[in-house]
């Protein structure tokens, strides 16, 4: 194909889009509000995920010490700490500064802690991690090895929360992928469907250019640059639609991302793609070239 | 298959059976660059089915198809658009496009084919004033008159400068005066060198003229070559009398090459 045909093929293309304009316009739409779903699911995922992991950086792990370790003993097991991978920062908390601080957070009902006759509590060490490396298996192995060195009498970490944060995440994309699925076949369906009757309502316009000599590709371009067109826009309606909820939640919840702008594009890209293989598709069955 | 490097259209042996039924029974006919051929036969004879062999939208089911450096048997699917800018067709039906101007319907074909825009412009325009339409050159097909669709088919048809024109009926649904019109506008593009091969059941239409005629019934290829017949195929078109201008014409030899090879 020379690049005089490729300019013909496009302005065929164009044609035969304003042709169909209440069609295109009416399918475009159902893709539109179906990938807008999809948008919402995505952009829920996106701010759920955001704010779990900014929870799980602040999340530390305590190391409690054995009453009556020494202070040799204690060193030792803090750089054993920071031997370990992942581990980021290691801060030794005394049992008296834990106390003071258990009376900061008590607040008025302080007075509780006067009926201790001592400091019931340990000397600790306080390990932030790496924050890629918050995941509860990595978790579940530094304390299982940390909790068997001598001297440590416990290790703990806020593992019940973590766990259920990486569910929620988990589960979110889980939901994403199935919806995604179900609405990526709906807009092949649908594209392939406007395509179809796009092919039939142009038989002849097929027909006849077959007869004067046109390439199969002359003739399919068309409806691939038809279908992939529907797709890109009905994604950028969905976007466009996303962008309006998007600002209208953030007058409540102002922290709100939006989608990142290469996940935009990707998706958009994605979309044209879909349309060109429905379209494709619809061609297989209904265009005999 | 080689051929005689004078013919561009080989048809050799061929049969097509659908079904159970033959609709053409071992067929051969050579066109000669540049000669006018009549194909002529009752309805249902099997010229159409010919002429789609001929142009390669059906495949024969046996026999051999040659047009040009293009063997039915050795074609690939992806060749076929390059056969059919080799040859123009025109149909009863015109098979214009109603969407576009009489224009764009010419330029089509110059497009399909690659040519640029400058280019389509001026072949077009010479083209539709050969024809005697450019007058009509922003008309959309319905505007015009059946035997002017019918000229911009044959416009449509030759723009690619076509070494043969297959025409189907050309003149079927247009009245006498037309007919004849349509005749001259295709005996003045075979005049320019390209060669006509034109089916048609009308053998009172085409007999007057002294081309060469090709009789098919029932799917065989029952005369050829020498008008002698001409008489025999009328009595049983009609079952009247030897023309007088069949006799004329009686000894000649219309392809001035001696006749067809195989």
């Amino acid at each position: 194909m020379n690049l005089n045909q490729l300019r013909y093929v496009i302005d065929e293309s164009m044609t035969m889009i304003s042709r169909r304009k209440a069609a295109n316009a009416i399918s475009i739409v159902i893709m539109g509000l179906s990938l807008l779903i999809l948008g919402v699911f995505l952009l829920v995922t996106l701010n759920v995920q955001v704010v779990i992991d900014r929870a799980s950086e602040e999340m530390r792990i305590y190391v409690y010490l054995r009453d009556g370790t020494d202070a040799a003993a204690a060193r030792d097991i803090q750089m054993r700490l920071l031997r370990l991978e992942g581990v980021e920062e290691v801060v030794f908390v005394s049992r008296d500064e834990a106390l003071s601080s258990f009376r900061a957070t008590l607040g008025e009902n302080k007075d509780m802690l006067e009926a201790l006759e001592s400091n019931p509590l340990p000397d600790a060490f306080r390990v932030k991690i790496k924050p890629e490396y918050i995941r509860s298996e990595y978790m579940a192995k530094l304390t299982g090895e940390a909790g068997k060195w001598a001297g440590v009498e416990e290790v703990r970490y806020g593992e019940r929360w973590l766990a259920r944060g990486e569910k929620l995440v988990k589960g979110f994309y889980l939901a994403d992928l199935a919806i995604g699925v179900i609405i990526f076949l709906s807009v092949i369906f649908v594209i392939a469907n406007t395509v179809r009757l796009t092919v039939l309502s142009r038989q002849k316009t097929i027909e006849v250019a077959k007869l004067i000599g046109a390439t199969n590709a002359y003739i399919r371009i068309p409806f691939l640059v038809e279908g992939a067109l529907q797709g890109a826009v009905a994604s950028l309606l969905a976007v466009g639609l996303l962008a309006v909820i998007h600002l209208f939640v953030k007058r409540y919840l102002p922290g709100v991302l939006f989608l990142r702008g290469e996940v935009v594009a990707g998706f958009v890209v994605f979309c044209a793609l879909l349309g060109a293989f429905g379209s494709y598709g619809a061609m297989r069955r209904f265009l005999k070239v | 298959m080689e051929q005689d490097q004078r013919t561009i259209v080989g048809v050799y042996h061929l049969s097509k059976t659908f079904g159970k039924h033959f609709s053409l029974h071992d067929i051969n006919l050579q066109v000669a660059n540049g000669e006018f051929v009549f194909l002529v036969g009752p309805s249902g004879a099997g010229k159409s089915t010919l002429l789609r062999m001929i142009y390669m939208d059906d495949v024969p089911s046996s026999g051999q198809v040659v047009v040009g450096p293009h063997v039915s048997t050795r074609m690939k699917r992806g060749t076929i658009p390059e056969l059919r800018r080799r040859i123009g067709i025109v149909f009863q039906d015109f098979r214009l496009l109603d969407d576009k101007t009489i224009f764009e319907n010419v330029a089509l074909a110059l497009k399909v084919a690659g040519a640029g825009p400058a280019e389509v412009k001026h072949q077009v325009t010479d083209i539709l004033m050969r024809v005697g339409l450019y007058h009509k050159r922003y008309d959309f097909p319905h505007e015009l008159s059946g035997g002017e669709q019918q000229r911009v088919a044959i416009a449509r048809a030759v723009a690619n400068r076509p070494s043969v024109l297959l025409a189907d009926e050309p003149t079927g649904n247009l009245d006498p005066v037309v007919t004849r019109s349509i005749l001259e506008l295709l005996f003045k593009i075979n005049a320019g060198g390209t060669a006509v091969l034109m089916a048609t059941h009308d053998l009172d239409l085409v007999k007057s003229f002294g081309q060469r005629i090709i009789y098919v019934e029932s799917g065989r290829v029952v005369k050829d070559k020498d008008m002698i017949y001409v008489g025999d195929l009328r009595e049983r078109i009609a079952g009247s009398a030897v023309s007088e201008k069949a006799d004329r014409l009686k000894d000649r030899d219309i392809t001035g090459d001696g006749g067809h090879r195989r």
